[in-house]
């Protein structure tokens, strides 16, 4: 036996049999006592039962045709009924809203590089042409409807090129592009008085997916700048400022969301005259969007707190003065720090966009409900609706999820 | 600036006039008066909390002094921001525990000052970078970032990091406590190579080798006040005071 053990000495041995492969995994993740066994065992049976359950609903007794009878409503809700746009249809207008989008993937792809971003733009422009090919009947589902989704795949070649041959192929024209899109999209969608074609389409008619994704786009971009804001402010030396920012932080902290959208359309318009032009959706925009920077703000608080001192006193020995020393040193490190709090901000504020249906817009959840409560025979398709509903907001929020896991393994987060 | 400028002996870069600094009622310097002159190596040692890392921040302003006078190139520091902003343009700080950037590679953690305070062009500070790194040895290491290297190595580019501003006087807060054996000595030969090139420099510091070669001067620091200077020599074989004995009979 020692003759063994000194042939072992210093050399680079295998790990023992017992702890390799799937029965070495078995045995020491599942079944390493007889309690642990127990809890297998238990939970195997449970698991099963489930999925039995769960498989056997999938393929016998569920009806999924809600969904297609719903179909693009769920995407752009009452946009092109009779009474919001009238005389015409106004499909189109969310339609080439997408295309820009398409297009601004395209040239982020290019201004990227490639990589993830590239691969996310691929998949938007696939899937959403992929719609094209639905089996809806042409009278349901026109041609020009179809080659409007099909023309995603064209438009994002486009963006694409605009980013390789012109000189917008800059990430600070990819910015500036994102922003004007943007505006474009809603000047689009709520049209532009005594222009042909552009005949507004009251916000009350907007709705749908179109609608959840719009509120928080809008959030998520103005939330983070905002809640930077707040958070340097809260930790300003001015007293004004800080008990400022401390007040508007814990207020819109302290008091539900849906409380404050109530008192957006109820109390605000008090402070209007009568006949002063009101948007309730812009109102509740503008409260989604404070009410997520309030939580921004102390995520980046918290990030803030957590630096070494001597980071930003390195930086003062430099002689780098306190603004640069702020957006240069500490606030990089403080986000990169804090972003899957932010991240999870940004999850939880595009679910919430949900809970506009508070001020009587009809979001894709409540546009799901509403039209089960109105269509009495899909009163048992509830189910699927819901399912398919939860699937769609998972998709994104995974999604973000993705991102955000992503752009931390890019910036070694926990690894410098 | 023309009437800050002070009237002080020709070749004495800093002066310290009855500097006091309180931490709430906690005294924690009390009274230090001395001069360095430019291209002097001063090592201040002394037990912790005896006021030496506390002293040192005050010349570049990190810690404010509440009462007393310093004047730094010609500069007094007083609370006015471009004053402040001024000097520590012209002194360079290398801490205990590097803080180099993380977020940074190494070329932008030393080119990060030069372009937005000096405002050089990229390619010109970048060029210099390239000459520091190779004179703290470590040329090879531009795009790493600061967690990819050694401590040794980190505190050499924290080293070029401070001389990329070009200043006149370099300050050093323990440099090597937070370093492995192993890597103390790549340091303190920086150092030592920086200081026959001429820089004045404050050291703080317990390497007493180095300060044995190194310095011109050591000052012994114990509850805020400086209680004995002189060259190395004679605070090695002949120090006066008691606690200096005690002290260096502690650590050496």
């Amino acid at each position: 036996m020692a003759a063994k053990f000194e042939t072992d000495f210093g050399q680079v041995l295998p790990p023992p049999r017992s702890q390799q492969g799937v029965t070495g995994w078995v045995r020491a993740n599942l079944l390493s006592t007889w309690y642990n066994g127990v809890l297998t065992v238990m939970s195997a049976a449970v698991l099963g039962a489930a999925l039995w359950v769960g498989v056997r609903w999938l393929i016998f007794d569920s009806d999924w045709t809600v969904i297609g009878t719903l179909g693009g409503q769920l995407v752009i809700g009452q946009y092109n009924i009779e009474s919001a746009c009238p005389g015409q249809n106004c499909f189109w207008r969310p339609q080439v809203s997408l295309l820009l989008v398409t297009a601004l993937l395209g040239m982020a792809w290019r201004v990227a590089g490639g990589g993830l971003t590239k691969r996310i733009a691929i998949g938007v422009a696939v899937a959403v042409s992929a719609f094209a090919l639905l089996p809806y009947s042409m009278e349901r589902m026109g041609m020009d409807v179809r080659l409007l989704l099909l023309a995603n795949l064209l438009v994002l070649g486009v963006g694409w090129a605009i980013g390789r041959y012109t000189p917008l192929g800059t990430a600070r024209w990819a910015t500036v592009s994102a922003v004007g899109v943007f505006v474009v999209i809603v000047l689009l969608l709520r049209g532009v008085p005594g222009i042909p074609g552009l005949e507004p389409v009251s916000v009350i008619y907007w709705g749908g997916l179109m609608l959840n994704l719009l509120l928080a786009v809008a959030g998520i971009t103005l939330s983070l700048p905002i809640g930077v804001a707040l958070a340097l402010g809260r930790r300003s030396r001015l007293p004004v400022v800080k008990v400022l920012c401390i007040t508007f932080i814990e207020i819109f902290r302290g008091v539900p969301l849906i409380t404050l959208l109530l008192m957006s359309q109820v109390l605000v318009p008090l402070a209007f005259p009568e006949d002063f032009p009101q948007n309730s959706l812009f109102r509740a925009a503008v409260v989604i969007t404070l009410f997520s920077s309030a939580y921004m703000a102390e995520n980046i608080r918290g990030g803030l707190q957590a630096l070494d001192p001597g980071q930003a006193e390195a930086a003062r020995a430099l002689g780098l003065p306190g603004w640069q020393t702020m957006f240069l040193i500490s606030l990089p490190q403080a986000i990169r720090n804090v972003i899957p709090a932010i991240v999870g901000q940004f999850i939880s504020l595009f679910k919430d966009t949900s809970l506009v249906y508070i001020i009587g817009v009809l979001d894709v959840v409540e546009f799901g409900r509403a039209f089960i409560q109105g269509n009495t025979e899909y009163l048992a398709s509830a189910k699927e609706l819901y399912i398919f509903l939860a699937l769609v907001f998972w998709v994104f929020t995974y999604g973000m999820s993705y991102v955000s896991r992503r752009i931390e393994q890019h910036l070694g987060v926990g690894e410098r | 600036m023309a009437e800050m400028k002070e009237a002080v002996a020709g070749d004495e870069i800093i002066v310290c006039r009855d500097v006091h600094k309180w931490y709430g009622s906690y005294h924690a310097l009390r009274g230090i008066t001395t001069a360095i002159k430019r291209a002097e190596v001063v090592v201040i040692f002394g037990p912790s909390g005896s006021g030496k890392s506390t002293f040192i921040r005050t010349i570049n302003r990190l810690e404010e002094h509440q009462r007393g006078q310093i004047i730094v190139d010609g500069i007094e520091l007083i609370n006015d921001i471009r004053n402040i902003d001024a000097i520590r343009r012209d002194v360079g700080m290398v801490f205990q525990s590097f803080n180099l950037f993380p977020h940074l590679t190494v070329l932008s953690n030393i080119t990060l000052a030069p372009i937005k305070v000096r405002r050089m062009p990229e390619a010109e500070a970048q060029q210099i970078a390239v000459d520091l790194l190779e004179r703290v040895g470590i040329p090879e290491q531009l795009d790493k970032y600061p967690a990819q290297l050694s401590g040794g190595q980190q505190q050499r580019v924290a080293i070029a990091r401070a001389l990329a501003m070009q200043p006149n006087i370099m300050l050093f807060d323990e440099p090597t406590s937070a370093l492995d054996p192993e890597m103390i000595k790549e340091v303190l030969d920086v150092m030592q190579e920086l200081a026959e090139s001429g820089m004045t420099m404050l050291v703080v510091s317990h390497e007493m080798g180095f300060a044995r070669e190194v310095a011109d001067r050591m000052m012994m620091f114990d509850e805020g006040v400086i209680v004995e200077q002189g060259p190395p020599e004679q605070i090695f074989e002949d120090p006066q005071s008691d606690r200096t004995k005690l002290f260096l009979s502690q650590i050496l």
